[in-house]
């Protein structure tokens, strides 16, 4: 019965699309989930290779996926391909956009970072006068982090940091190593705190929507999965205005089809939803849609060694492990060059140190590298960017991809803020890194281009006033009312928090709101 | 019906467990699965292929895999984009680079330099750019510094011409100043070339070592079909 009205259309299988999914096959509704990718099967795709079988030798096919930077060429199949679905930016505002359309999108590769973001960031604006508040606080979200992160199964500990909100978690009780303590201690001494990274431990080591989430929504029976659908257009009833349906082609054969739907559910992945209505021309009476894109600043870091561990005197209870230094800046105090906060991530290494640390060649470099083994300490960076109104995306007229579909245009660039932001991170964590006695061997101040956190955020923010946002506080589109948008494009502020809790968390809200609606029969 | 072709029919044959597989998504087929597969009256969604006699649903060939080798255990690599005096240069800088050292292969015996000339040739305009000024530079203040090409300098003399661009970094953020940044590229790609040949596996696996470079490689996945209209 192809033309029979479905329940709800979701649109995207990754965390946003499976948790939609699963609370609203779980309360009887049925849906029709498309993904423009197909289903991977873990046994049929992949294999064990050394890197001499490849036909770069591991060392990347030139020009594959430039833009993708995590790429190898062992994995260079996973990623969308860029000149099938191209995007563009101006020449001096390189943009990374990486993005992966197998069935289950980005939750298959994620790196299980598992934070709530706190009144920091929901509440911004009346922080420090920067940024707009989110329509929702924490205490809003708080149920929903708690269940999210009991089906993840997060791993972390209690710390009691109002910027680092504790959770419903597994305890982690394991011991910190010695660098670990030494950085601890150094670091409390200048009043910045280290906690234990808090971490999805999910099934079976994924923690996916295609192992978490969807099984349930399978299990109900009220799912129908349909891979290789590439969605073109929301289609519009004329009559009421409501959205009805999407128009989309079969991947493989280029065949345009139409499905009907009572509500639709976008979860693409922020741009590809954001890019999706403005091609459906929908849900922009505000004209914010497309604005505020922000995402987090990665790339500048700082790399060290601690001497005790040098010259095979590396062991266990003195290296290894990890933690994360949260937000420190702007909270009671205020810095002088910037608004807003970042996070370090920091860890130690038992095997062996990158050669590129290490201004040496030949015989006199690999002495040095027998010498550092396993006493490498990297400090790493997750630094948040402000939404502004002009890092927006437009579509691109004058390009289409594969099938037809006319590309997004993405125009956004860091300012002075991340600059300073970026140097005080880098400048803090050596200072702690000596203070601990450990040797500083490189510091990068340099950030990787915007998209390359895979944390794109905002572009169809929610919000109160339907004037400034394209959302309301429930990811309904102040427009349509049937047409919900429950991805990380829904952000305010993102903080420097990995958003997957957050993003998981309001796509669970906005079904269950939604679900309410439907069988009340207001939508 | 006209009478299947002997060529088709044997495609039918191979093509039967391989679609079958495919539906199953690669796990054992049990008696309910295959009960699917064959029946055109499977649920609604499923994927349905026409019925099949119990001969041919119940055929399982499995491909014997066959050894097989990398063209580099046969062959060696001919060059074609560095220049001679170029590719002499790059062979000089490997060997300095990457010296052959304790059972394991150098730059040279991994092939390195005339897999370069390969990478570097297929690679877009900026990078071909600059291995070509920096292997051009390095030979030229060779010959101003001590009156020869740089693949005749010694040790001692070619330290003098690298040692001043070499740079500690980090991340993929390396010198941003073209000629330090050729020169600490291609320190990197040179061992990693070097580290990631079959000449280095063999000599780890020798040795008793785990080969570096090892990883799970994914298939292209479910790629998209030609279209010839």
């Amino acid at each position: 019965m192809p033309q029979e009205k479905v329940d709800v259309l979701v649109i995207g299988s990754g965390h946003s699309g499976g948790m939609a999914a699963k609370i609203l096959t779980e309360k009887g509704i049925r849906c029709v989930m498309l993904n423009a990718g197909p289903i991977v099967d873990y046994q049929k795709d992949r294999e064990t290779k050394a890197a001499y079988e490849l036909p770069y030798r591991g060392m990347n096919m030139p020009g594959r996926v430039p833009h993708v930077w995590q790429a190898n060429e062992f994995n260079a199949n996973v990623w969308v391909d860029e000149k099938e679905v191209p995007y563009t930016y101006p020449q001096d505002k390189t943009y990374n956009w990486v993005r992966v359309r197998l069935f289950g999108g980005r939750s298959l590769f994620w790196a299980c970072q598992s934070y709530r973001l706190s009144d920091y960031e929901f509440k911004a604006r009346d922080h420090e006068g920067a940024g707009d508040n989110w329509p929702i606080s924490l205490a809003d979200l708080a149920p929903y982090y708690s269940r999210v992160e009991q089906i993840f199964r997060v791993r972390g500990q209690v710390n009691g940091l109002p910027q680092m909100p504790d959770g419903n978690f597994i305890l982690d009780d394991s011991p910190w190593s010695g660098a670990m303590q030494r950085f601890a201690a150094a670091g409390k001494k200048v009043g910045v705190p280290l906690c234990k990274a808090r971490v999805s431990v999910g099934k079976d080591g994924l923690a996916s929507s295609i192992n978490l989430l969807l099984p349930d929504a399978m299990a109900t029976g009220k799912l129908t999965t349909v891979p290789n659908a590439v969605v073109r257009q929301i289609t519009v009833d004329k009559n009421t205005g409501l959205a009805n349906g999407a128009l989309f082609v079969d991947r493989h054969s280029r065949r345009e089809m139409e499905v009907k739907a009572r509500v639709v559910v976008l979860a693409a992945g922020c741009l590809e939803s954001t890019r999706l209505l403005l091609n459906s021309g929908l849900a922009n009476s505000s004209g914010v849609l497309g604005h505020y894109l922000q995402d987090q600043v990665y790339g500048p870091g700082v790399s060290c060694s601690v001497p005790e561990a040098r010259d095979g005197k590396s062991n266990s209870r003195l290296m290894g492990g990890g933690g994360i230094v949260p937000r420190f800046r702007n909270l009671d105090t205020k810095a002088k060059n910037f608004v807003g906060g970042y996070a370090l991530t920091v860890g130690g290494g038992t095997g062996g140190m990158d050669p590129k640390n290490f201004a040496e060649y030949g015989p006199e470099l690999q002495k040095k590298l027998d010498s550092y083994y396993g006493s490498g300490f990297g400090i790493g960076l997750m630094a948040a960017v402000l939404g502004r109104y002009e890092n927006h995306v437009s579509i691109d007229k004058t390009k289409v991809d594969a099938w037809g579909i006319p590309v997004l245009h993405i125009d956004t660039k860091y300012t002075d803020n991340e600059t300073n932001m970026v140097r005080d991170a880098v400048d803090t964590g050596a200072e702690i890194a000596e203070a601990a006695g450990f040797e500083v061997l490189v510091k990068n101040y340099e950030p990787n281009p915007p998209g390359y956190s895979i944390h794109e955020l905002g572009s169809c923010r929610m919000g109160d006033n339907k004037k400034t946002s394209v959302l309301n506080k429930w990811n309904q589109s102040h427009d349509i009312k049937n047409l919900f948008v429950v991805d990380a494009s829904s952000f305010v502020n993102g903080g420097w928090q990995n958003p997957t809790m957050t993003i998981a968390s309001l796509s669970m809200r906005a079904s269950e709101y939604m679900a309410e609606q439907m069988r009340q029969g207001n939508i | 019906m006209a009478r299947m072709k002997r060529r088709d029919f044997v495609k039918a044959l191979v093509a039967v467990p391989a679609a079958a597989r495919a539906m199953l998504g690669g796990r054992v087929a049990t008696a309910e699965s295959a009960a699917a597969v064959s029946s055109p009256t499977a649920a609604a969604g499923t994927v349905v292929v026409p019925s099949m006699s119990k001969a041919v649903a119940n055929f399982d060939y499995r491909t014997q895999m066959l050894a097989a080798s990398v063209p580099d255990t046969v062959a060696a690599t001919q060059g074609h984009f560095f220049n001679a005096q170029q590719m002499a240069t790059l062979r000089r800088l490997g060997d300095l680079f990457q010296p052959a050292a304790n059972g394991y292969p150098g730059a040279t015996q991994a092939g390195t330099p005339e897999f370069l000339d390969f990478l570097i040739g297929a690679s877009p305009a900026e990078r071909k750019t600059l291995y070509l000024a920096g292997l051009d530079r390095l030979n030229t203040e060779a010959h101003k510094e001590f009156g020869k090409p740089f693949a005749e300098v010694n040790a001692e003399e070619a330290d003098k011409l690298i040692r001043p661009w070499l740079r500690a970094w980090m991340n993929d953020h390396p010198p941003t100043e073209p000629y330090a940044r050729f020169m600490n590229l291609a320190h990197a790609e040179i061992r990693t070339a070097t580290m990631n040949s079959e000449a280095w596996s063999v000599a780890a696996t020798s040795s008793g070592e785990r080969a570096p470079g090892i990883g799970q490689y994914w298939s292209p996945i479910d790629p998209d079909i030609q279209i010839y209209v």
